[in-house]
């Protein structure tokens, strides 16, 4: 006697879920220009460094004999891999079989990726298409009525929830992503979908039934839809952009809220001065300017001159820009007002991107930049409507409970309550010359408070410019840099020079052992 | 090819830049709307000729309204 027929069978079983829906449905899903989850995790991860967990998962039929006739793999891939040399859980739903909606072994695989990267505390990256549950229940239910989980069971939403404060999650939709893969999705610090995926809590013909809404999946939940509500970051141009935008979200954190981002050698110069920056902002402020340009004159350039900025969530509250950065080789969270979206007032939107991004910088240790041109909160009935002022005092309280090294270089405008979401507790405040400040801008605050004054003057227009200088020049930065309010008042050139050097001191202050981040309710 | 050209923004129209029949280059200026007391370029989002204007000088203009064609071909 010997094992010899069942280490073969064991061989065989793996061959049988290598085949993952079979030679028809793989080419199918290629035919759609898209990859297979397999392929998928191969272009993710270093060469050969693939681990795969549960591979013997799987729905087995056997003949009368007993005998193995077909084995149809668990249809969710999961395993740990390597990414630059560094150690992540990866997994992701087989789209070849059933659509990527869940047989019972694949959703007993999905379920444990989470509670793999809790318990290893590595990165965790979710590859996502596919449907949610289906009425018919999940295969071997199909003919017993269901009975539920067990009332003792934990929720699959408990370690769901608990990675986003213990490690770094990102995640991808690169097909139809409905249902429970939909909210998986979504539960992460960064996520990318490509032109034709689409992302749906319920499909076409669901929402024709119940709603009467006559509409395709992508007008539903296409790109156009999500990267502006919100529910995803970044648009990826091919499958393969999608996930070297994950690699590189990843390259800026730490494996997991017990550890600081590596810092990485640079190369560009810290005293590097920009002339550029000198004027970048017009003199008159009716004339917009590129926020985006002033932050990458300022963080490091990488090899071959390109950018260390990696923008996210740029569709969603686009007058606030939020991303991740290098500065003199550390990891760093970059805010900025953008003027060319309604002068940079914070919206309902932008307010709920700057809190979720400001906890995501704390959760994982990165240093925040602010680069300020803040009018304030966005005025009008849209802005009311949206509830706009409980949305910018929530991003405010974010702020002012970090725990974060930050510092902010004041680009021009802060007024107003907004202002307040720009400077962390005990920041570190440079001021451009083109800075000013006040409780109001100028060309809007004459007008309601000299409204008298003014109606009363010969010539109310020449009063109210009269007022406008004289107001202007009391919103001057200077007066700010003699009373020690702001740190340095400087020239725009010298910003990188004086960021480098500032947070140099303050990461080396950061003597205690790292964390996971909580904080109170918000408003 | 006809390419829509719309305004990410809510705004009205202060001054129209570009003139119907004009070839614009990538990021030229099309119209200029005032929003927020500020003056912020729709500009055109590749090469092209502009074939229509779909807004004048004044009109209220709102969030993703089209506000030109152009002819990409």
């Amino acid at each position: 006697m010997s094992w010899e027929k069942d280490i073969d069978e064991i061989k065989r079983r793996r061959d049988l879920a290598k085949q993952q829906g079979g030679s028809a449905s793989v080419a199918r899903q290629h035919e759609k220009g898209r990859l297979t989850i397999r392929e998928r995790i191969d272009g993710l991860l270093d060469d050969g460094s693939f681990n795969e967990v549960g591979e013997g998962a799987g729905v087995p039929e056997y003949d009368d004999t007993g005998a193995l006739t077909d084995f149809q793999p668990a249809n969710f891939v999961l395993g740990f891999g390597d990414i630059d040399g560094r150690r992540v859980i990866v997994g992701g739903e087989d789209f070849t079989l059933k659509g990527g909606s869940p047989n019972p072994a694949g959703l007993r695989k999905s379920v444990y990726a989470e509670q793999l990267a809790l318990k290893y505390k590595v990165p965790l990256i979710r590859l996502h298409e596919g449907g949610g549950g289906s009425v018919g229940g999940t295969g071997q239910e199909k003919n017993r009525r269901p009975l539920g989980e067990p009332v003792f069971s934990t929720s699959r939403f408990v370690p769901l929830a608990e990675t986003l404060g213990h490690v770094p999650v990102a995640t991808a939709a690169l097909g139809p992503v409905a249902g429970l893969p939909a909210a998986r999705l979504v539960a992460s610090h960064f996520s990318v979908m490509t032109e034709d995926a689409a992302v749906l809590i319920a499909g076409p013909q669901v929402v024709k039934r119940a709603l009467g809404h006559d509409m395709t999946k992508e007008e539903l939940g296409g790109p156009q839809v999500h990267l502006k509500s919100g529910a995803i970051d970044n648009l990826a141009s091919s499958e393969e952009d999608a996930l070297n935008q994950i690699a590189r979200f990843l390259s800026y954190v730490p494996d997991n809220a017990w550890q600081r981002p590596a810092r990485k050698s640079c190369t560009d110069p810290i005293d590097r001065c920009e002339d550029a920056l000198a004027n970048i902002v017009p003199t008159e402020r009716r004339q917009p300017f590129q926020m985006r340009k002033v932050i990458t004159h300022v963080v490091d350039h990488e090899a071959e001159g390109a950018s260390s900025f990696f923008e996210m969530s740029r569709k969603f509250g686009p007058s606030l820009i939020t991303g991740l950065a290098r500065m003199n080789g550390h990891a760093v969270g970059v805010i900025g007002n953008d003027c060319m979206f309604y002068a940079g007032a914070m919206t309902a939107a932008a307010a709920q991107k700057l809190r979720r991004f400001i906890d995501f910088c704390n959760s994982f240790h990165l240093p925040v930049l602010s680069f300020v041109d803040e009018p304030g909160f966005m005025i009008g009935p849209d802005s009311e409507a949206a509830g706009t002022i409980r949305h910018g005092t929530a991003a405010i309280s974010a702020v002012l409970q970090s725990r974060v090294p930050w510092a902010s270089i004041q680009v021009q405008k802060a007024f107003g309550v907004a202002a307040q979401a720009h400077f962390g507790p005990d920041a570190y405040v440079l001021s451009w010359p083109s800075a000013a400040s006040g409780a109001l801008p100028v060309e809007g605050g004459v007008a309601v408070a000299f409204a008298r004054d003014i109606a009363a003057a010969d010539d109310p227009a020449a009063r109210q410019k009269e007022l406008e200088d004289m107001l202007a020049a009391s919103q001057s930065p200077f007066p700010r840099a003699e009373g020690f309010s702001v740190h340095e008042i400087i020239d725009p050139r010298e910003t990188r020079p004086k960021l480098a050097a500032w947070l140099d001191i303050a990461q080396a202050a950061q003597t205690d052992a790292p964390t996971p981040f909580s904080a109170t309710m918000r408003p | 090819m006809k390419v829509k050209v719309a305004s990410e923004i809510a705004g009205q129209v202060w001054k129209s830049v570009a003139r119907v029949g004009d070839d614009l280059a990538a990021d030229d200026v099309i119209i200029i709307l005032e929003s927020m007391k500020m003056e912020i370029p729709i500009l055109a989002p590749r090469a092209g000729k502009l074939i229509e204007l779909h807004v004048a000088e004044e009109d209220m203009v709102a969030e993703d309204q089209a506000i030109a064609t152009l002819d990409v071909s």
